[in-house]
């Protein structure tokens, strides 16, 4: 895959990252958006006190760093796509705790969290280290 | 010329670029289990979100006493406005509600006479929503849907682990003053049946996509969607001021 077709790939699910998580950002701070429905769970989850960390809410975080991996997209160097992969993997870390702890210690699940956490996380990791790999040391050259 | 197989020049090689991208990498992991590790240590716990039972929100018999009830409506018949919520007895978010915008609602404009509330419950979460809707749509035949509701709320549990049991049914029916042998024999009787499934039926025809979800009726006009931003009053006044300048 060329480097062009990887770069639009992550500015594509960064974009979409920024959807869900601004969604979940806005649902955090006006309650009244949030709504049961029957796959029944997003609510636990959005209430949880996990659903903040050190009082700004996770879906912030996650906000932010897709703003970022799209910036550092735009600026498109060396030193870019090593960080752009770095807060890639800082996230699917976080996107695992946090599945864990849905899992295991909240008990619920929240829907578009998951389409987050093992969606878009993965596949922002994949193709964002993908980019970052340097090329072999042996290249075939000349014709 | 036939392809010659030769060593790429060193830099900007691989060797370097894949340790910083190692580095970098592993320094993010490194950063984000020291962020959660502080908040584990410094974070609280989770007690509310564990679905477990919480305490009252409010104290309904108080919040609804000398105030009219005809089955799902509460307040005067008078009243020019109706606020119409479509809720389900498991929904934490409705629990939330009822706790952060029902009293004053009631004390501002139920009570006065400004504004009347309609309960619409449905059962869409499973079991027990359906048997605590049932229970509390027959409680209105003894003029106390809105306080057992409440009630339930106030004790509301998992969902679908079985907390709306008979043995929690009666001893709120005893707290409230409901007569629980009347109660359980409405609640399995077709006159509940029908009420549910006309709450139910309603909420299709409006297209209701979860709970809760608001209506408000001028007089006798056809209901419109509101969507509070929040559950503080003033949100709730800003929607009933208007429906009531109208």
């Amino acid at each position: 895959m060329s480097d062009r077709a990887l770069r639009a790939g992550v500015a594509v699910i960064a974009l979409a990252g920024v959807a869900v998580a601004g969604y979940l950002t806005y649902v955090h701070y006006r309650p009244g958006a949030l709504i049961c429905t029957s796959g029944g769970g997003c609510e636990t989850v959005q209430e949880s006190s996990y659903a903040e960390l050190f009082g700004v809410p996770v879906a912030l975080f996650g906000l932010g760093a897709y703003l970022l991996v799209l910036a550092l997209v735009v600026w498109d160097s060396e030193v870019a796509r090593n960080l752009a992969a770095a807060v890639a993997v800082a996230g699917l870390t976080f996107a695992g705790y946090l599945v864990v702890l849905q899992a295991f210690v909240i008990d619920a699940w929240c829907v578009w969290c998951l389409v987050n956490d093992l969606a878009i996380v993965p596949a922002l990791t994949a193709l964002t280290v993908v980019r970052a790999m340097p090329p072999d040391d042996d290249q075939v050259i000349g014709t | 010329m036939p392809p010659v197989k030769q060593t790429a020049p060193p830099a900007p090689g691989s060797g370097s670029g894949r340790r910083n991208l190692v580095l970098a990498a592993g320094g993010a992991v490194l950063v984000v289990a020291a962020v959660v590790v502080a908040s584990l240590v410094f974070g609280g716990d989770d007690s509310d979100a564990t679905g477990t039972t919480v305490t009252a929100p409010t104290d309904g018999a108080a919040l609804f006493e000398g105030i009219p009830q005809d089955r799902a409506l509460l307040g005067s018949p008078d009243a020019p406005v109706t606020l119409i919520v479509f809720e389900d007895l498991q929904c934490p978010i409705c629990q939330s509600f009822v706790e952060e915008g029902l009293p004053e609602i009631v004390e501002e404009y139920v009570r006065p006479g400004k504004a009347r509330l309609r309960f619409a419950g449905l059962a869409f979460i499973g079991p027990d929503s359906e048997k605590a809707l049932l229970h509390v749509v027959a409680a209105g035949a003894q003029g106390k849907l809105w306080q057992l509701a409440d009630r339930l709320y106030a004790s509301q549990g998992g969902e679908n682990e079985g907390w709306v049991t008979d043995e929690l049914l009666e001893r709120l029916s005893a707290e409230l003053g409901i007569d629980y042998a009347k109660l359980a024999g409405a609640a399995d009787g077709q006159v509940a049946l029908d009420q549910a499934n006309a709450m139910a039926t309603e909420a299709e025809r409006r297209e209701v996509p979860g709970t809760p979800w608001f209506y408000v009726q001028v007089g006798d006009g056809e209901p419109y969607e509101v969507r509070p931003g929040s559950f503080a009053i003033e949100e709730f006044r800003e929607i009933l001021d208007v429906a009531l300048a109208g």
